[in-house]
């Protein structure tokens, strides 16, 4: 089984719930990687104001922060390789990168070939 | 005093800044180890005078007080504990991460929510020691934890969330994370605090109808958690005795008894003491004594020559200089209770007699001030932004737009971070940012919520601030200006501190200054209201408290004041045009 990590950015009151919007793109994630976790992928998240260490004790984590900012997180590892930033992984993406079997986003995809495109 | 009857294990005092709660810690404290028990005393007041006090160096270890047998005392600094907490959390990335990085977990890591969890954090180690418990019979805590802090541990889907795995993202008690303390711990903790045989909580307030409002409503919510054994102290009466020496005594005397009469329901029902203003500070033992003895202490030392404070700059000087720039945004800051909204009020009325048009903003859940200006004057236009149906009305947008995918516990959880004293800022600022655009034609004149809270809302601003100059950058669109930006702009927005003169409230309002500075606003002018030195008073007891406000005012104009006012306690509370306009006229 592959090993997902989240690294977040900075999260507390100010840009969690309490911030001047709450995001929802926080609120989503936190759902579709619990729900990953029940299908049993192994999924870490290290929040950047809580757990930098995380962040710099990863070569990877700490190249892109150099070359990016902490604007650009999240940032999305899959077996230590970078697999998505700037933004959460969706169901079907955390879906393929667990081998499980896809999901079919309604209403398209269901025309397609099944591989060809 | 009825609060220090048949004591159990934990005594916590709760109330505002200067209600005395330290000093009434002290004193009780006292008085139980001179009845033979052993007292540990914690002080977590970030002004801590304990060691004053009692003539010896505190510090954040157990140590005997020599002259009190039985009596040990400690000191915890929040905000230290906070910092304490902060480094051990970004002390090992410094130099490891870029800077810009560095700094932007430290300023997350820098609002209200940390360092209440960081001080609930103080507190747990001192309810669950057992060989602490074992030494002594009592523990004596001037001050106590919040209900927000108490029902977020109390959330099953609070420690599952975030002191076993630390995933679910954002929470008030974030901060807790990465304290490596165990969740039994904690539990054990809050259990401590809502068993009424271990912990008695004693509600400290001033004979003022507001404060008193106040502690009802803490009164309810902690009982709602199940701390139900509480007594109420009424600190700082003025005797009866002075009430003849002269008008403004008089008048004091009338406005407590009124406080007192209408005391809220459910503070009625509660055993309470009244403990007499005292001429002096409490330094020192014989004075700790004789608070809760009904004696004067020491013998009355003579009347002292009325307070030097003729040379003290009045408010109309400030009205003067702000008035002439013809327009801005003007926001009075400072804790609740040092009469934000009534000195708002009278910034206002004053630039509307002179003919500058001038909106009046106030938040003060005391509706009454604003009404009756409402009509009275042409130039003054007023409006109200009221917290609590602000606060009502973000909370109910965030979870029906956030909540919905949520689970029964992470639900809960939502809804109890949407009660941190962060919220209810950020919806009122909201609220705000709509009106001040207006302060580049006429003058805003408004009051705001408490301290505690604004760093987070200026925080918050700040986030928005530098998302809008990104913006800005890629699409080449110059002219925005966001709150911030206006804000820390002089030219348009002056900020008045508000405080009165007494140790606690000039402490906190130092450090709503330097949150501010922070943050890259300037304060403009701190105003000292409320003030004795500058009322003059005939009342032997009175002179003498106003003698002692002059260290306080001579600490803020040398320390931390660019510009300062004396606004003179009134005899008559300020209500309407007439009595308002003559707060600010010479």
């Amino acid at each position: 089984m592959k090993t997902i990590q989240i690294f977040d950015p900075a999260l507390c009151c100010s840009t969690g719930v309490c911030g001047t919007e709450v995001g929802q793109a926080l609120v989503t994630a936190a759902a579709d990687l619990d729900w990953a976790r029940q299908q049993g992928l192994p999924v870490e998240r290290f929040n950047l104001a809580q757990q930098p260490l995380a962040f710099a004790d990863n070569a990877v984590v700490r190249g892109f922060l150099e070359r990016s900012g902490q604007d650009a997180l999240p940032l999305v590892l899959v077996d230590g390789e970078v697999a998505l930033a700037g933004r959460y992984p969706s169901r079907t993406e955390l879906a393929r990168w667990a081998g499980l079997p896809t999901l079919q986003p309604r209403g398209e995809g269901s025309t397609c070939c099944g591989g060809c495109c | 005093m009825r609060f220090l009857d048949q004591p159990p294990r934990f005594l916590f005092f709760t109330g505002k800044g200067g209600v005395g709660k330290t000093s009434l810690a002290c004193a009780g404290a006292v008085r139980l180890a001179d009845a033979g028990r052993r007292v540990l005393l914690v002080s977590t007041d970030p002004a801590s005078n304990v060691g004053q006090v009692f003539g010896q160096e505190i510090g954040n270890a157990l140590v005997p007080i020599a002259a009190v047998p039985g009596l040990t005392a400690l000191e915890i600094d929040p905000e230290a504990a906070a910092g304490a907490y902060r480094e051990r959390i970004v002390g090992p990335v410094r130099g490891v991460l870029p800077d810009d990085v560095v700094r932007g977990i430290e300023e997350q890591l820098s609002g209200a929510c940390t360092t209440e969890i960081a001080a609930f954090d103080e507190f747990t180690g001192l309810l669950t020691d057992q060989a602490l418990l074992a030494d002594f019979e009592h523990i004596v805590f001037d001050t106590a934890p919040t209900g927000h802090t108490i029902r977020l541990l109390q959330l099953p889907g609070a420690w599952s969330g975030f002191l076993e795995s630390s995933d679910n993202g954002a929470s008030c008690l974030g901060p807790l994370a990465g304290l490596d303390k165990q969740r039994r711990k904690y539990r054990a903790a809050v259990d401590a605090l809502a068993d009424p045989a271990r912990t008695r909580l004693v509600l400290v307030a001033r004979a003022q109808a507001s404060t008193l409002r106040e502690v009802a409503r803490t009164h309810e919510e902690l009982a709602a958690l199940g701390l139900g054994r509480q007594y109420l102290v009424v600190n700082g009466v003025l005797p009866d005795t002075e009430a003849g020496a002269d008008p403004l005594a008089a008048a004091i005397a009338a406005r407590e008894a009124d406080a007192l009469a209408a005391l809220p329901a459910a503070l009625a029902a509660l055993p309470c003491d009244r403990v007499a203003l005292k001429p002096y500070n409490l330094v020192g033992l014989p004075s700790l004594r004789a608070l809760l003895a009904g004696e004067s202490g020491e013998a009355a030392p003579p009347a002292p020559a009325p307070a030097a404070a003729d040379g003290l700059p009045r408010l109309a000087a400030l009205v003067d200089d702000i008035a002439a720039a013809g327009h801005g945004l003007v926001m009075l800051m400072g804790k609740g209770g040092v009469g934000k909204t009534t000195l708002a009020a009278a910034v206002a009325v004053e630039f509307a007699r002179r003919g500058l048009a001038v909106h009046l903003t106030t938040s003060d859940p005391a509706a009454h001030l604003a009404e009756t200006l409402e009509g009275s004057l042409d130039a003054l236009t007023v409006s109200r932004i009221d917290p609590h149906a602000e606060t009502e009305r973000y909370r109910a947008e965030v979870l029906a737009t956030r909540g919905g995918d949520l689970d029964e516990q992470g639900r809960a959880l939502l809804e109890e971070d949407l009660r941190s004293p962060c919220t209810e800022e950020i919806a009122v600022f909201q609220a705000f940012s709509r009106i001040i655009r207006e302060a580049g034609r006429s003058f805003v004149v408004m009051d705001t919520a408490p301290t505690g809270h604004t760093l987070l809302l200026l925080d918050a601003a700040g986030a928005y601030h530098r998302e809008m100059v990104r913006h800005m950058d890629k699409s080449g669109v110059a002219h925005y200006t966001t709150p911030m930006m206006q804000l820390r702009d002089p030219a348009r927005t002056r900020v008045l501190i508000v405080t009165l003169a007494e140790t606690t409230p000039v402490l906190e309002a130092a450090r709503l200054q330097h949150d501010l500075r922070r943050a890259g606003i300037e304060p403009w002018a701190w105003i000292i209201n409320n003030s004795l030195a500058a009322a003059q008073p005939a009342s032997p007891l009175l002179a003498r408290r106003a003698a002692a406000e002059l260290a306080q005012i001579d600490t803020v104009r040398r320390e931390h004041a660019r510009r300062l006012a004396l606004v003179p306690l009134q005899a008559v509370e300020p209500v309407g045009v007439d009595r308002l306009a003559a707060l600010a006229a010479d």
